[in-house]
């Protein structure tokens, strides 16, 4: 699989055509045995448009909504869903030339870091079959290491898109908050989702985040800025950057091969001239706790529209009054994960309870906001592990409280807003299937530009990024 | 109340309460799982209380955006047709309820 610029050239030079690239996609995506695809658009009408991703493959998470196909968030909530509207980065995909592959599993209505929670079945990790992708948006991060497509998006509110980049060793970036607009994807926890991209380069990421950022008046958190220029400054040199390292992340709680490929990684950076500064993050410890406060409570109150009545599943049981026809058709439509957090989140939100966690939550919330600031004031980026294992094998989290400690590095960047990307750092010492592991950079809000450059120049002088698992198809 | 008084406080009770506001019907098994596992997670959660957030004011947002107002005019809309593709029971043009007002609502 090819980058979006060297398809761009053959397309030009006349070597191939959208055509022969979509054909050749599709039928990976039809033999594909990770169960990444829910959906595979192969009969659709090919795109017409021309532009910035001509010919350029895109699968979709399926909590993003298209007129194409259904869009059920992985739920039997929404089995069938037909939405009658474009999300307003699908629109920008199509316009930019784009083709759109297909829909791609994750956890339900995105809740879950191991896309085990899928009414559609398990996804598969590429690079061992017995392991997960990582979630929520694991489908389209196995689809993008196993070179299904060029690039995919997903959605990220706690490490969505950059966990299972880490787990399945490509790129998955999270914008600053507000820079994508949000409309039409399906709301888990508003103040802190962001769709964002997994690619197989630095630069990919940069182009179609470029095609997909901007102001959209139809999201009321959609920034007053125009999409920024990421790609232009991707070579720009790292000399005078500062990396802070929060030493107290490279901590006996992560796998000792994962602190190894951070700590090379440092000093790759210290090689090409950058500056590496001590911060100090100790409220890291918190923000999980922080983040199964307020994704929650914003969720149960999200997932409130799941009536029965106006779309989605109502349950066949008959004589029932309104309050039964909502609470069965609820009942049977949303899996365990999904109640879970609903009630979780119910309750931190009820009467008695809202000041001791909702609003404390808010409160720990500033600090972890403020904390970064002091951070930021001393350097560019922030550096460390995305996450503390590589890949775990499926089935092997059963506790929800050990899954959601998955994402202890990536949540805080949401609940600040600021960005983050996870870039390919290292593997496993296993000889046989060796895995993934991810490297976590976090910038200040609307530092996007900055962070990719820095992520860029790691990918320049590493080859991590080039190596991809064996093909299944 | 302190925090151990509210771990304790998880009970069948309560989860009903929280089942109900949920407008979730469960069964008996999964609310004894409930149970479990909200106090499980809320002896995670509770290291909130241990923060000294004395004089900080909560942050609902990231960017704490003001409100911003749209000209009130007439743009594109979906059609009644496309709005009811989607109901699970249609009547005519209208979503088919269950009775709500008077008796045996």
């Amino acid at each position: 699989m090819n980058s979006i610029t060297e398809i761009r050239d053959a397309i030009k030079s006349g070597e191939t055509t959208a055509m022969q690239i979509a054909d050749r996609c599709f039928s990976a995506i039809s033999n594909e045995p990770f169960n990444a695809f829910h959906e595979c658009w192969k009969d659709e009408e090919p795109n017409s448009a021309t532009g910035l991703l001509s010919g350029i493959t895109v699968a979709i998470k399926d909590n993003i909504v298209t007129k194409t196909g259904t869009t059920t968030c992985g739920s039997k909530m929404l089995e069938g869903y037909r939405s009658p509207f474009n999300a307003t980065v699908i629109d920008r995909l199509l316009e930019s030339g784009a083709t759109l592959v297909g829909k791609t599993n994750c956890d339900e209505f995105a809740m879950g870091s191991s896309t085990e929670h899928c009414a559609w079945g398990a996804v598969q990790n590429p690079w061992n079959r017995e392991c997960v992708p990582g979630g929520s948006s694991g489908g389209s991060a196995a689809a993008v290491a196993a070179g299904l497509c060029n690039v995919a998006l997903g959605s990220d509110t706690g490490g969505s898109i950059r966990q299972p980049a880490a787990l399945c060793g490509i790129v998955g970036y999270k914008p600053t908050y507000g820079l994508v607009s949000r409309y039409g994807l399906v709301a888990f926890a508003s103040s802190l989702d962001q769709i964002g991209v997994f690619s197989r380069s630095v630069r990919d990421a940069a182009i179609t985040t470029e095609v997909i950022a901007g102001f959209d008046p139809k999201d009321a958190t959609s920034v007053e800025k125009n999409a920024p220029n990421l790609e232009e400054t991707l070579d720009g040199s790292i000399e005078d950057v500062k990396i802070g390292v929060p030493l107290d992340f490279l901590n006996d709680r992560n796998d000792p091969e994962v602190n190894q490929a951070v700590k090379n990684a440092i000093n790759v950076y210290e090689k090409l001239g950058a500056t590496i500064v001590d911060v100090s993050l100790p409220l890291t410890d918190v923000g999980i706790s922080t983040y199964y406060v307020i994704a929650p409570a914003e969720a149960s109150s999200n997932l409130a529209r799941y009536d029965g009545i106006r779309y989605g599943h109502r349950t066949s049981k008959t004589g029932l009054d309104l309050f039964d026809l909502y609470a069965h058709s609820r009942a049977e439509g949303f899996g365990d994960e999904v109640k879970r957090r609903i009630m979780l989140g119910t309750y931190v939100l009820s009467s008695g309870y809202y000041d001791a966690y909702y609003n404390n939550a808010l409160k720990i919330r500033r600090l972890i906001s403020e904390e970064y600031a002091a951070a930021f004031e001393q350097c560019d980026v922030i550096l460390g592990p995305t996450t503390p294992t590589p890949a775990f094998k499926i089935g092997a989290k059963s506790d929800p409280v050990s899954m959601y400690l998955c994402d202890v590095y990536t949540a805080n960047t949401n609940i600040a807003g600021i960005c983050g990307i996870s870039i390919p750092c290292g593997f496993t010492n296993e000889s046989d299937k060796p895995l993934p592991i991810g490297m976590h950079l976090q910038g200040p809000a609307f530092s996007d530009a900055k962070l990719l450059q820095i992520a860029h120049a790691f990918e320049q002088a590493t080859d991590f990024h080039t190596q991809h698992p064996e093909s299944h198809v | 109340m302190n925090v151990n008084e509210q771990n304790e406080a998880m009970t069948t009770d309560v989860v009903r309460h929280v089942a109900k506001l949920s407008r979730l019907a469960l069964t008996d098994t999964e609310i004894e799982k409930t149970i479990e596992d909200l106090s499980s997670i809320f002896s995670h959660i509770d290291k909130l209380k241990e923060v000294d957030t004395a004089g900080v004011e909560p942050l609902d947002h990231p960017t704490e955006l003001l409100n911003r107002d749209r000209d009130d005019e007439i743009g594109a809309t979906l059609s009644q047709q496309q709005v009811l593709e989607n109901a699970p029971a249609v009547r005519d043009v209208y979503i088919d309820v269950p009775k709500v007002l008077g008796e045996g609502s």
